[in-house]
Formats: structure tokens, C-alpha cells, sequence
């Protein structure tokens, strides 16, 4: 193992999230402890006659109150942006990002694969298109034309350009787009920077909101959502035998990484130590994920080497887990591969079977989820786990949360098209 | 009823279009009894838009679920389907009498389900569109004729009004055939 000379070491000192359990961590993390699920009939858009009319909405009421000043950024804003602006305000305060004086060295690192357009643009523009080519642009243009709004709202880097006018932060910026993978790979990007001294402070996290049509449907259609399930709640079930594909998710999370005497200087509580990275493709199939989990077994170790951790020295493992036939099967192979025997005796779980998938916010979300279980002693549940499937024989830490001191983990993010990241964070004593 | 406007020949050559459009390989170069995913190297998604095409150039709708899933449905959990995710006895009962002799070798009672997909063939999936050709109601819905006539050789059209003739889709069919199998073998 090559170590390079020196490399700043990266700590958490802020974390926010917005979830269909909960309108920030605190309470997200206290109904994911009471295996709560965040599931239920979508009334976004009409879903009737969709083979799956289910996914996890963060409530309206929960985007009102707007944050002061944030009049200004709301018609920039579609929904997963909305989103974004709740998580990264609360992370920002829990780190007191307000206080710090040079701007120019915080950055951002943000998933966001931008929104859908709306069905009604598309019905508006309609109106000025033959079909076959031929545009009526002077109606267009007579009539106020195509809301250049909407096209600023659906485009992903607007994240990215929203996030450092909001917090006034002039540092490394970009935006993330890697399907399931984007919320750990901003994270790992971000903490990349500040190892390498570009950054003192990074903002980092993901947004998710495609429970609209244009954003579900898709998923419908190449049939990789759940079909069947008894009720909602009990849909979403990662590593059960009775799976039968994913649970899509709205949310957001946000975390605050800071170089750590940096964080240590300015005396603000630390809420973990970022120790890891691993990145990889499966440069396997396009949609499918490699049988074996080769990716996934690459970017596990690669943050395991990362981070200098053994092994042996993983005390839980926040899994993908998103409830299809294909991953979890992948997924626990993987782990098997990487960790050996010991495999069964660490515990694997998938926040998942509650808040479904939030894709770009997903590992966002998942690595605040296992940082506060840390701190907590806290491991959270793999809810719906009922029928064992003999594929899937790990630890999944069935339906109920279990309280176990643990300092090293891993968190699990891998893309639908073999974009793989793995997150190794760890306790920080005191 | 089994229709004759639309040969055999005719739509396997299509579906060998279809799978050469889709997968970018040379049509010409693809065999009847080639696996897609083995020998083609199609993926998951492929199928997908194979038969979407197919859909299009017959004016079919072809099914959503494989015939496993809905015997799963229909017969109850477990019925095709074991704890260990492997074909029971009863399913490949059921698929000997669908498939007859174009049963392939390799299926076998505990054969594990993700080793199914890469057993359909060319040759199966021309198949699986005759069957729904084969469905070619007697007289036309709209205005009763019975003249069917297809004038590119690949969409059936009433003689008379000229309207596309009605046929059953996929996953009616597959539910179809399951009711009237279990009628008479009574496997589950």
C-alpha cells in the first residue's frame, strides 16, 4: 500500500437532511430508530393504472418557511433544488459555515441530475412545433416564449451555482451527476479537495426530487421499480427474498467537510472523520450491474485502502441495499469478497427499506444516517426482512435498530449503470 | 385463429432486424438458434427494446411479464418459483408443454432463475410474436368482414374497412394458455 506523503485529514462538522421520514436529521434519524417507513401512495402526479403507484414524498408543508433572504432563489428553484436549499441551510448553521472569513476557500460539491421538464412546458411548447421540424418562433417569442426559468431549473449545475451565492463560499465548485453513486461520489470529491489543500471547507451532498411523470415513469417502464408489494410501507424490503425491485425517493442531504485543524482551530463539534474513498466503474453492461459486484468490490477496497483500515477493523456496513433482485445478490457477493469470513459477522443494513431510493441523494443521506448512528450507538434496521433469501446470508440487521458501539464504517452507493462509490468514515473520540 | 398472411420466414426475418438494430450487429450474421445474451451479447434492457420494435413493425402488444412471473401469480407464491430462487419441478413441467421440442437442454428443475434469460433464443422470441398473429380474431371488431389481408407482410388489415385487426396481447395470452394448461394437466 502506497501512501502519499502528506494529505490533510478531513472531519464532518455539519449535516442536514430533508427525507420522506423526517424534515431534518434529527428527526429522520429518530423515526428511522423506530423502523419507521417513509412509503406510501404518491399523490405528486396521477398514478393511475401504473404498475407501481408508490414512492417516498418529503412532505409540502415541510418546503414552506423558507429560510430568510431565500425570496430571491425561490423562482431559480425547481423542487430537488428546493430540497437542496433545506439541507445545505441546516448543515450550514450546525457547522456555523457563517462564521468563517475566507470565503474564497470554501467550495461546493453537489449531486443533482436537475428536474424533469414539466408535461405543461412541454404542452406549452407544443403549441409552436409542427412535429416535423419546423418551429412558429415568432409565436414563440410574441407569446413570452419558453420560460427561460424553467430551463435554468431543470439544468443540474444550477445546484452548484445556487449553493456558493447562498452562502457567499468562492472555492472549488462542481456538480455531480452519477445516477445512485452522485450523493457519495460529491462527498468523496469534495474531501479529495480539501486533502489536497484546494479547500479548507466543502460543502457536499445530494438532491433527488423525480416523483413527477417525466421522472418516474422511465423507471416504470424498464420495469426496475416494485410491482409487487402488500401495502407501501412493506414494499421496499433490500435483501429479502421477496424483493422485487426499488422504491423511488425524494430527499436531500448535506454535509459540511472541513480540514481537520481547521475544524479543531475554530472549536466547532466534530461530528466525524471522513477516513476514506473508493470510485470505480464495472465497465460491465450499460444497466445491468456486474454479477459478481466487481465494481462494487473495487471501490470498497479502494476506500479501505484509502482510509489505511484493515479489513478486520469494520464495525458496520451501510449497504446500497435497494430491494432489487439484482443488487442485493451483487452486493452481498461483494462484501463476501472483500471481507471474507468475517463477512457474517459485521452488520450490514439499508436505509432503503424506509426511505426508499433517493438517488442522487441517497449516499448523501446514508453516510449522515451512519455518522449519527455512530455517535449514537446506534446500528439502524433493514426493516421488511422477513423471508431469508439463501443468496443474501449476512447480517442484514433485521427489522429492529440495535445498539452497538462502533468506529468504523463503511457506506455503500452504487449506479444502476456501474458508477460504484464507497465512503469510509469513523468515530471521533470525545 | 392461426393466420396465414404473415409467414413464419417473414417474422423471423423481422425479428432478426430488430435484434440487429437494436444490439448494432450485422443482420445477416445472426443464426435462429442464437442466444441474445450469450451470442449476441444483449442485456436486460435489450429486451426491452427489442420488443418494442417488434410492437411496432406488427402492431402488437407483446408481454410485460415472463411466463414464470405470472404462473407465480396466478398459482401462488413458490409455484415456479423455490425459496432458493430456482425453478421448481412444476414450472418446467409447464414449459416442456409450452415449448415441446424447442425445450432447451439446459432447463432443469433447480436451475437457478438468473440462468433462465440467457436461454432465449432468435428462433423463441419469432415465436412468442406468431403466437399473438395466431390470435387473429375470425371477423373484423369494427365492421364484421371476414377478408383479412396484410399489404407489407408484417400488419394484419381488415379487407373491408381497413381497419388493424385486434389481437390478444402478451400477457393476456400467457394468463390464457395457463388457464386452460391447468384445466387440463392440472400441475398446480
Amino acid at each position: 500500500m502506497v501512501r502519499q506523503p502528506f494529505k490533510c485529514r478531513v472531519v464532518i462538522t455539519g449535516c442536514g437532511m430533508i427525507t420522506p421520514l423526517g424534515k431534518n436529521t434529527e428527526e429522520t434519524f429518530d423515526h428511522a430508530c423506530r423502523g419507521m417507513s417513509g412509503i406510501d401512495y404518491i399523490t405528486a402526479f396521477d398514478t393511475t393504472h401504473l404498475p407501481c403507484r408508490i414512492g417516498g414524498q418529503v412532505k409540502d408543508a415541510w418546503l414552506e418557511g423558507e429560510e430568510a433572504g431565500a425570496e430571491r432563489f425561490y423562482k431559480f428553484s425547481s423542487r430537488g433544488l428546493r430540497l437542496m436549499r433545506k439541507a445545505t441551510v441546516e448543515a450550514a448553521q450546525q457547522a456555523c459555515l457563517d462564521n468563517l472569513a475566507h470565503r474564497d476557500r470554501i467550495g461546493v460539491s453537489f449531486g443533482f441530475h436537475g428536474d424533469s421538464p414539466a408535461v405543461e412546458d412541454l404542452m406549452f411548447l407544443h403549441r409552436f412545433y409542427d412535429g416535423k421540424g419546423a418551429w412558429d418562433m415568432e409565436g414563440l417569442m410574441r407569446t413570452g416564449g419558453y420560460s427561460y426559468l424553467n430551463f435554468l431549473r431543470r439544468k443540474p449545475d444550477v445546484a452548484t451555482t445556487i449553493l456558493p451565492k447562498m452562502f457567499d463560499c468562492r472555492g472549488p465548485n462542481l456538480t455531480v451527476a452519477s445516477a445512485c453513486a452522485a450523493g457519495s461520489q460529491a462527498i468523496g470529491e469534495a474531501y479529495r479537495l480539501i486533502q489536497e489543500g484546494k479547500a479548507d471547507v466543502m460543502i457536499a451532498g445530494g438532491s433527488e426530487a423525480a416523483l413527477n411523470f417525466m421522472g418516474f415513469v422511465g423507471f416504470v417502464l424498464i420495469k426496475a421499480l416494485v410491482e409487487r408489494y402488500s401495502t407501501p410501507q412493506k414494499a421496499s424490503r433490500p435483501f429479502d427474498r421477496k424483493r422485487n425491485g426499488f422504491v423511488m425517493s425524494e430527499g436531500a442531504g448535506a454535509v459540511i467537510l472541513e480540514e481537520r485543524e481547521h475544524a479543531r482551530s475554530r472549536k466547532v463539534p466534530i461530528l466525524g472523520e471522513l477516513l476514506g474513498y473508493g470510485a470505480s466503474a464495472d465497465a460491465y453492461r450499460i444497466t445491468d450491474t456486474h454479477p459478481t459486484g466487481l465494481g462494487a468490490v473495487l471501490a470498497m477496497r479502494g476506500a479501505l485502502e484509502d482510509a489505511s483500515v484493515e479489513p478486520e477493523s469494520v464495525d458496520y456496513i451501510n449497504a446500497h441495499g435497494t430491494s432489487t433482485a439484482q443488487n442485493d445478490v451483487t452486493e452481498t457477493r461483494a462484501v463476501k469478497e472483500v471481507f471474507g469470513k468475517r463477512a457474517k459477522e459485521i452488520p450490514i443494513s439499508s436505509n432503503k427499506s424506509m426511505l426508499g431510493h433517493a438517488i442522487a441523494a441517497a449516499g448523501t443521506i446514508e453516510l449522515i444516517l451512519t455518522l449519527m448512528g455512530m455517535n449514537r450507538s446506534v446500528i439502524l434496521p433493514t426493516i421488511n426482512y422477513e423471508f431469508p433469501d439463501p443468496k443474501c446470508d449476512l447480517d442484514y440487521v433485521p427489522n429492529e435498530a440495535r445498539k452497538k458501539e462502533h468506529r468504523i464504517a463503511l457506506s455503500n452507493s452504487f449506479g444502476f449503470g456501474g458508477q460504484n462509490a464507497c465512503l469510509c468514515v469513523g468515530k471521533v473520540a470525545g | 385463429m392461426k393466420q396465414t398472411l404473415i409467414s413464419e420466414a417473414m417474422v423471423l426475418e423481422e425479428v432478426k432486424k430488430a435484434i440487429a438494430q437494436t444490439l448494432k450487429v450485422d443482420k445477416d450474421s445472426i443464426q435462429a438458434e442464437n442466444s441474445l445474451m450469450k451470442d449476441l451479447g444483449a442485456e436486460s434492457l435489450d429486451f426491452l427494446d427489442i420488443n418494442y420494435r417488434l410492437e411496432q413493425a406488427f402492431g402488437i402488444k407483446t408481454a410485460r411479464h415472463f411466463v414464470l412471473e405470472h404462473i407465480e401469480e396466478m398459482f401462488g407464491e413458490g409455484s415456479a418459483i423455490d425459496e432458493n430462487s430456482q425453478l421448481t419441478g412444476k414450472a418446467i413441467a409447464l414449459l416442456k408443454i409450452r415449448l415441446g421440442n424447442d425445450l432447451p437442454a439446459e432447463l432443469r428443475p433447480g436451475m437457478d432463475m438468473d440462468e433462465v434469460p440467457p436461454l432465449v433464443t432468435v428462433e423463441g422470441m419469432a415465436k412468442v410474436v406468431l403466437d399473438i398473429l395466431d390470435t387473429l380474431p375470425e371477423k373484423c371488431g369494427a365492421c364484421g368482414g371476414k377478408a383479412w389481408k396484410s399489404e407489407n407482410g408484417l400488419r394484419i388489415k381488415c379487407g373491408s374497412c381497413g381497419g388493424e385487426a385486434t389481437l390478444t396481447d402478451g400477457d393476456t395470452l400467457t394468463q390464457e394458455w395457463l388457464i386452460h394448461v391447468q384445466k387440463e394437466k392440472k400441475i398446480f
